[in-house]
């Protein structure tokens, strides 16, 4: 049923036949590899993680976790619990006070500063805030990403208009943020997660401001993305959208994680 | 080469987007530049200060009456044999006394007093210049030679002249170390107002620098612009000085010309050396501002 409401979404339609194809085109012909790639039977892997933010506050505590590739993982938790800690130590916004964390391979417990957008390249990133500059254009906010990683304007010229179709916003281009709705906002900052083709894509409650239908809108989104083989990482406290999901659910509780179900509910 | 031209391009969008703040940093750049190059126009003119009045010292040496001018240019002869010598001229007692009433041609009672003793009172006078100042305590000694000292009647004293250079030394060291001072206080205020733009500049960019990190962008990339930002700055403000400095030198040059009775230099001074005097002034500027924004973007922008 569920499944239904959400195959029924109107930018669905318009997209749909067009989606797989784009995406396919992106994947295959898009933007050039970083030069760290990621490559591991554990997508990630956490052991023994603990964050403790000065002077002692827990963010987490003696944290394993292995998501495989192509994997789909809701982290749950009420706030202050450790969520955010979690998705922030995925891509090295924090870095761990003691253990190991591993991405497609790549340890990065100690990343140096200078190879963190090596591993940004390769993880897409989500928040419930949108960061989408306001004096630019939707085409431009994306362009953006492209220009500051180095890429040629012939090749921007190209994916911007490629991620913007995937996402469904192929006609709003020139439109500037604040003209879009929140979850049109929202799909765009999934679009320009999306154009260095990252392996992982890390949301942090990215339907935190939307209401049910964009919630539906970005959750398909996101699933599609997940189908063509990337791994995402969801952290929400959206029981509905958890529930609805049907995949595996990591519940985190004072900084610690309380279950880890494969095909888990919200529990809390 | 993408990325150099964006960066150069951001940093362009940078100076645009915080025009005003940009002009007062320029500004403060601008006066920082000013007062080294007044420091150095100060610095030629204390030497020429310097050079003019040593080059009109002079002592004159009297012969007692009866000493013929023979003698006195024997005595000439043997000072311009001192390698510290730079001229001696000998003026005959009659050329002394012919001087002495051209002298006091307005003064009727002198003349007359003069007329009074009858014969020409004056001996011969050496007036001898030295290569330096300091060389005159040994040519002065040389004639205490007594071969030369009885036939002396009177030496100029020399420590007045001592005091008066001594005096210019002074005034022009100090007149230095004012305008060093000056020129270190202003930099040092260059310094913080550059740390407070670069600050500033972050803050209004953080929006930008978040999706930067974002998205990868490589930390050079990112800090790039706001150090290209601050060479433009300090560009912009050397052409400034530049066209401000050399046309007042070139007006002003003439005037202290004929102050000094004789070319001053100065104009000459930044036509000779005007890439290399500019391109140090903006080499300077550029590093000193450089640090002070690598000092900012170390405490405020976290890449």
């Amino acid at each position: 049923m569920a499944r239904r409401k959400l195959a029924a979404c109107s930018w669905q339609r318009v997209a749909g036949k067009y989606f797989k194809k784009v995406f396919l085109y992106v994947i295959r012909k898009g933007l050039p590899a970083a030069r760290c790639q990621l490559h591991a039977s554990h997508m990630i892997k956490l052991t023994n993680v603990s964050k403790i933010y000065p002077p002692n506050i827990l963010g987490v505590r003696n944290v394993n976790l292995h998501i495989r590739p192509g994997e789909f993982v809701s982290i749950v938790g009420q706030s202050g619990m450790g969520k955010s800690t979690l998705a922030k130590l995925l891509f090295a916004e924090e870095r761990p006070s003691s253990g190991k964390i591993e991405i497609g391979g790549w340890d990065i417990s100690r990343i140096k500063d200078r190879d963190i957008p090596l591993l940004r390249r390769q993880i897409g990133v989500v928040f419930q805030d949108f960061k989408l500059l306001p004096r630019k254009t939707i085409a431009e906010n994306i362009a953006f990403a492209l220009q500051v990683s180095g890429e040629r304007m012939k090749r921007i010229k190209e994916v911007v208009p490629q991620v913007l179709t995937i996402v469904n916003l192929g006609d709003k281009a020139k439109r500037y943020p604040f003209q879009l709705s929140g979850g049109e906002q929202q799909r765009v900052s999934i679009a320009r997660s999306l154009i260095h083709r990252p392996k992982i894509l890390v949301a942090d409650e990215p339907t935190g401001n939307l209401d049910t239908k964009n919630t539906r809108e970005i959750m398909e989104l996101l699933k599609r993305i997940n189908e063509f083989g990337t791994t995402v990482v969801l952290v929400t406290h959206n029981r509905e959208v958890v529930n609805a999901l049907k995949k595996r659910v990591v519940t985190v509780e004072n900084g610690e994680i309380a279950s880890d179900v494969e095909e888990g509910r919200y529990r809390l | 080469m993408i990325s150099i031209l964006r960066v150069i391009k951001f940093a362009f969008q940078n100076f645009w987007r915080n025009f005003w703040l940009s002009i007062i940093t320029i500004s403060m750049l601008i006066l920082t530049l000013l007062t080294v190059n007044i420091l150095l126009v100060l610095n030629v003119l204390s030497d020429q200060t310097t050079k003019f009045v040593e080059n009109r010292v002079e002592v004159s040496v009297y012969f007692n009456k009866g000493v013929t001018d023979i003698q006195a240019a024997n005595a000439a002869d043997s000072l311009r044999d001192l390698n510290q010598v730079r001229d001696v001229e000998v003026i005959t007692a009659d050329e002394a006394i012919e001087r002495f009433r051209d002298r006091h041609a307005n003064q009727a009672d002198v003349l007359k007093s003069l007329e009074e003793v009858g014969e020409n009172p004056f001996g011969p006078t050496l007036v001898v210049r030295a290569k330096s100042v300091a060389d005159f305590d040994l040519i002065l000694q040389a004639l205490d030679n007594p071969q030369f000292s009885k036939d002396i009647r009177e030496r100029e004293n020399f420590t007045d002249y001592k005091t008066l250079i001594d005096r210019v030394r002074t005034i022009t060291s100090r007149v230095r170390l004012f305008g060093f001072s000056l020129a270190a206080i202003f930099l040092f205020i260059t310094l913080l107002i550059v740390f407070n733009t670069v600050r500033m500049s972050i803050f209004i960019h953080r929006e930008e620098i978040g999706v930067m990190k974002l998205v990868g962008a490589s930390n050079w990339f990112i800090r790039a612009p706001f150090l290209l930002e601050i060479v433009l700055y300090g560009l912009i403000a050397t052409v400034f000085v530049a066209a401000v400095t050399l046309p007042s030198v070139a007006v002003l040059d003439p005037y202290f010309s004929v102050y000094f009775d004789g070319p001053v230099g100065i104009l000459s001074f930044f036509q000779a050396d005007v890439w290399r005097i500019f391109a140090l002034e903006f080499g300077i500027l550029s590093l000193v501002s450089m640090t002070s924004t690598s000092l900012a973007m170390r405490q405020y922008l976290k890449v």
